[in-house]
């Protein structure tokens, strides 16, 4: 190595030095020239640094700008937008409920009242829309385009069969979270089980509670939640709905209802708390309303007004035991309604107790003056139902996700839950034989039902539930005129349900 | 020993009670580009201040960038609980845009809320090889000059406000000094959004032949890369540079910490406040410390903003706005 470093050493140094010699003899026109070249060099170099550091800046600036792309997800929650920043969502959904409804014990023909035939039923087919705005303003569109029933006028979770109709309009003004606005048309918040999503309940259809609340209404509420759910709270008024009765999308009249509603959760941010799922309130409904019998919208004013009371109260098997007869309401209404579940682990407990006060006068229109008077009417319902998942799975409020999909392949088999649920409800003596028939009518009605829930995924759900309902006739009738309230209603309800 | 045991046992508990309602406090300073060292040095500074005084760990978070970036950040929702900005202008933007400060931030402190100024010098390579003496040096063919973009950048700002205020002292004339800017930014090849960006292309990248920035970045740019490559050029004139400060009222208010934001601030204007600026080659206030400091400045001429362009609102909305002087001149490159 070291005699070739001393050849090479000896090589190149004379041969710079005869380099060096020959620039300092060259022509001057060749010293130009060359600083000329380097000159150009030093120029061009320069611009290939610029260029390089143009396109560092470049791509410095990309990186620290804010994101422009929103982002898209489809999954079991649907359809989700959340713009680049954040602050802007939308999201769009949708509810299939498709029944099999089978009666057992039942006899005789559709000409025979209140004998019903198996059958099957697109309980609900909406399309849910919903989405927020820089962070704080919020909408929701709910449109039903199923909602098939076996009754024959409106009310109560089913609208008319084939009837399209919105559900729920509305817009959310959220300055803060403890502090928020709410109008347009929504669930009224008075009943526990009835403020529970459709896709999370844990029956097919809700107890004999909830024909006694108002089920979507016009309003304005002002609302809350308070330390992560610790207090939730609702104050509103409302245009004022019949029991188990939505909103016609119109209140052309001066009576309105104020509804409001605490909620608490004490433990709700303690991880550690066996109570962390517990939470109890209550809800109070007072108004005062003036109606027209269902057949009727118009008064001896002149004026469209409110369909008054309500198109009747339905069993668990969704059979109208109760309707009132030639009467409207006239007067102040009240509701309360005490309320609580209990959530841990896979087990979920719901109990919840409703009064309903309704003014009622015999008459078929409204009078003016009246000539007949009105009789406050109590009607009360209470119930209690309770799931345990045997998978394993939490059970929510919102329902339950299983932790493996359904996967015959993979071996995995969604979620099973299985619940019980038993109920009363009571209408007031007084309204027989004024308001209500004797004959056709049942005074009281119980229910328990026993079902079984397979979540196959988060979005898709089979149900089997089996309700018997038994009644109690008004004093001193010994039979009915309408044939199902003889004996008792025994119903299997199946149910596949896809909601996204 | 009997005597002793409670007075001991009392100081324990006046300890352990002292150290259980010991605050931890954190703030967020937002600064301009070439604050690092600075505010590295004087938050370290203000920490030991602060526990001194009152017991309270206090943490300074900080986000250096160009000084209008900055001032827009902190309006688009930084919870800034101080800001330290490179011009009055971007302070006064979270009054006009946002009410975050009130409108009359600047008399809350001495010296219009700017605790310590500065001014615009070229930074130019070893052996200054094409010759720059002073401005007029810039503006000639084949000579590079690395300024940050003024619409994002407080230095960049004062950078074009000196050569306009130069030409238009030399030349009597509005014009000439605009035509004096657009040949100086003809010779720009490259916009940094930040002066330390612009530090980082002349001196890291080697492009151009003469950066023009803020006088403590060009002394910073010696001690951290040598006085063997590079030498400052102290030009004839130049501008006073007044960086101000304020707490952000709003985001203060709703964070708890208004007392030791105002306090962070005050502590610019003390002695050690005033020391630690002048190390960092921030000309001081105080005139004790910059008499003591008097040597590491260059003496120039200096025109402030009100004498040439009538103050930053004046300056801001004639030179830098959407479709002022600055989009017109540069666009038209």
């Amino acid at each position: 190595m070291r005699p070739f470093r001393t050849a090479l050493r000896a090589a190149v140094i004379p041969a710079a030095l005869i380099a060096s010699a020959s620039f300092m003899r060259a022509d001057p026109s060749d010293q130009q020239e060359i600083q000329s070249l380097r000159d150009q060099l030093q120029a061009l170099s320069q611009q290939v640094k610029v260029l390089a550091r143009q396109i560092e800046i470049k791509e410095e600036a990309a990186a620290a700008a804010p994101p422009t792309t929103p982002t898209i997800t489809v999954n079991d929650k649907g359809l989700n937008v959340t713009s680049a920043d954040g602050k802007s969502t939308f999201h769009l959904g949708g509810l299939v409920q498709f029944d099999s409804r089978e009666y057992f014990g039942d006899s005789g023909t559709l000409a025979t009242p209140g004998v019903t035939n198996n059958t099957f039923i697109l309980r609900r087919a909406r399309i849910n829309a919903d989405g927020t705005f820089n962070s704080i303003y919020s909408f929701q569109l709910v449109t039903e385009f199923g909602g098939g029933s076996l009754a024959s006028t409106s009310g109560g979770n089913a609208s008319n069969a084939s009837a399209v109709s919105i559900l729920d309009a509305n817009l959310n003004i959220a300055p803060t979270k403890e502090l928020q606005f709410k109008f347009g048309k929504f669930k009224s918040p008075v009943g526990l089980e009835f403020l529970q999503a459709d896709s999370a309940l844990l029956f097919v259809e809700r107890s004999l509670v909830n024909n006694l609340v108002p089920q979507r209404d016009l309003g304005a509420q002002a609302w809350g939640v308070i330390d992560n759910g610790v207090l939730t709270y609702s104050v509103g008024l409302y245009g004022g709905v019949a029991d188990l009765a939505n909103t016609a999308n119109v209140d052309f009249d001066n009576d309105k209802d104020g509804i409001v509603r605490v909620f608490a959760q004490p433990f709700v941010n303690d991880k550690d708390s066996a109570l962390q799922g517990l939470g109890f309130g209550v809800s109070a409904d007072v108004g005062r309303q003036k109606g027209v019998t269902p057949a009727s919208t118009t008064t001896t004013y002149g004026v469209a007004q409110d369909a008054g009371l309500t198109a009747g109260y339905k069993t668990d098997g969704q059979q109208t035991f109760f309707k009132y007869g030639t009467a409207v309401q006239d007067g102040a209404v009240y509701r309360i309604s005490p309320q609580a579940y209990y959530y841990n682990g896979p087990f979920s407990l719901l109990s919840e107790y409703v009064v309903s006060t309704v003014n009622v006068r015999n008459q078929a229109l409204l009078a003016n003056p009246p000539t007949k008077p009105s009789v406050e009417l109590k009607n009360t319902a209470w119930e209690v139902q309770g799931g345990y998942v045997l998978t394993g799975e939490n059970s929510t409020f919102g329902g339950v996700t299983p932790a493996e999909p359904f996967n015959w392949q993979k071996g995995t088999w969604g979620a099973w839950q299985v619940v019980a649920r038993y109920a009363e409800q009571s209408i007031d003596k007084s309204a027989f034989p004024t308001f209500a028939a004797t004959t056709t009518n049942a005074q009281a009605a119980s229910a328990f039902g026993l079902g079984l829930n397979w979540y196959l995924s988060g979005s898709v759900r089979v149900a089997t539930d089996y309700f018997q309902t038994s009644f109690t006739l008004p004093p001193g009738v010994a039979s009915s005129a309408t044939e199902i309230l003889n004996h008792d209603e025994k119903a299997l309800i199946t149910r596949f349900q896809v909601s996204f | 020993m009997k005597k002793i045991k409670p007075f001991l046992l009392a100081a324990l508990a006046l300890a352990l009670t002292a150290g259980a309602s010991a605050k931890t406090i954190e703030l967020l300073n937002v600064s301009y580009d070439p604050t690092r060292e600075l505010y590295a040095d004087f938050n370290k500074a203000f920490a030991a201040y602060w526990k001194a005084k009152t017991g309270d760990d206090v943490t300074i978070k900080q986000s250096h960038g160009g000084s209008g970036k900055q001032a827009r950040a902190v309006i688009d929702g930084l919870q800034a609980d101080v800001v330290t900005l490179a011009l009055a202008a971007d302070v006064d933007a979270l009054h006009n845009v946002a009410r975050l400060i009130p409108a009359d931030w600047q008399k809350r402190l001495p010296n219009n809320a700017a605790p310590y100024t500065s001014t615009i010098v070229f930074l130019v390579r070893k052996g200054n090889p094409k010759g720059i003496k002073d401005w007029d040096d810039l503006v000639k063919p084949g000579v590079g000059v690395v300024v940050s973009n003024p619409k994002t950048s407080g230095g960049a700002r004062w950078s074009y406000l000196a050569a306009w205020g130069y030409a238009q002292r030399k030349t009597g004339s509005v014009d000439k000094a605009r035509e004096f800017v657009t040949a100086l930014y003809h010779n720009v090849p490259v916009l940094d959004s930040g002066a330390r960006g612009a530090t980082t292309t002349f001196v890291q990248r080697e492009i151009g032949d003469a950066l023009l920035t803020w006088e403590n970045e060009a002394y910073l740019a010696l001690k951290e890369f040598g006085a063997d490559k590079f030498e400052i050029v102290v030009p004839s004139v130049s501008i006073l540079a007044e960086p101000t400060v304020s707490v952000v009222d709003k985001v203060a208010k709703k964070r708890g910490t208004e007392e030791v934001a105002k306090a962070y601030l005050d502590y610019l204007y003390s002695d050690e406040g005033q020391e630690i600026a002048a190390r960092n080659f921030y000309r001081p206030r105080n005139p004790q410390v910059a008499a003591k400091y008097a040597a590491n400045f260059a003496k120039l001429d200096l025109f402030t903003i009100d004498e040439v362009f009538g103050g930053w609102t004046k300056a801001q909305k004639t030179h830098f706005a959407d479709g002022g002087v600055f989009d017109e001149i540069y666009l038209k490159k």
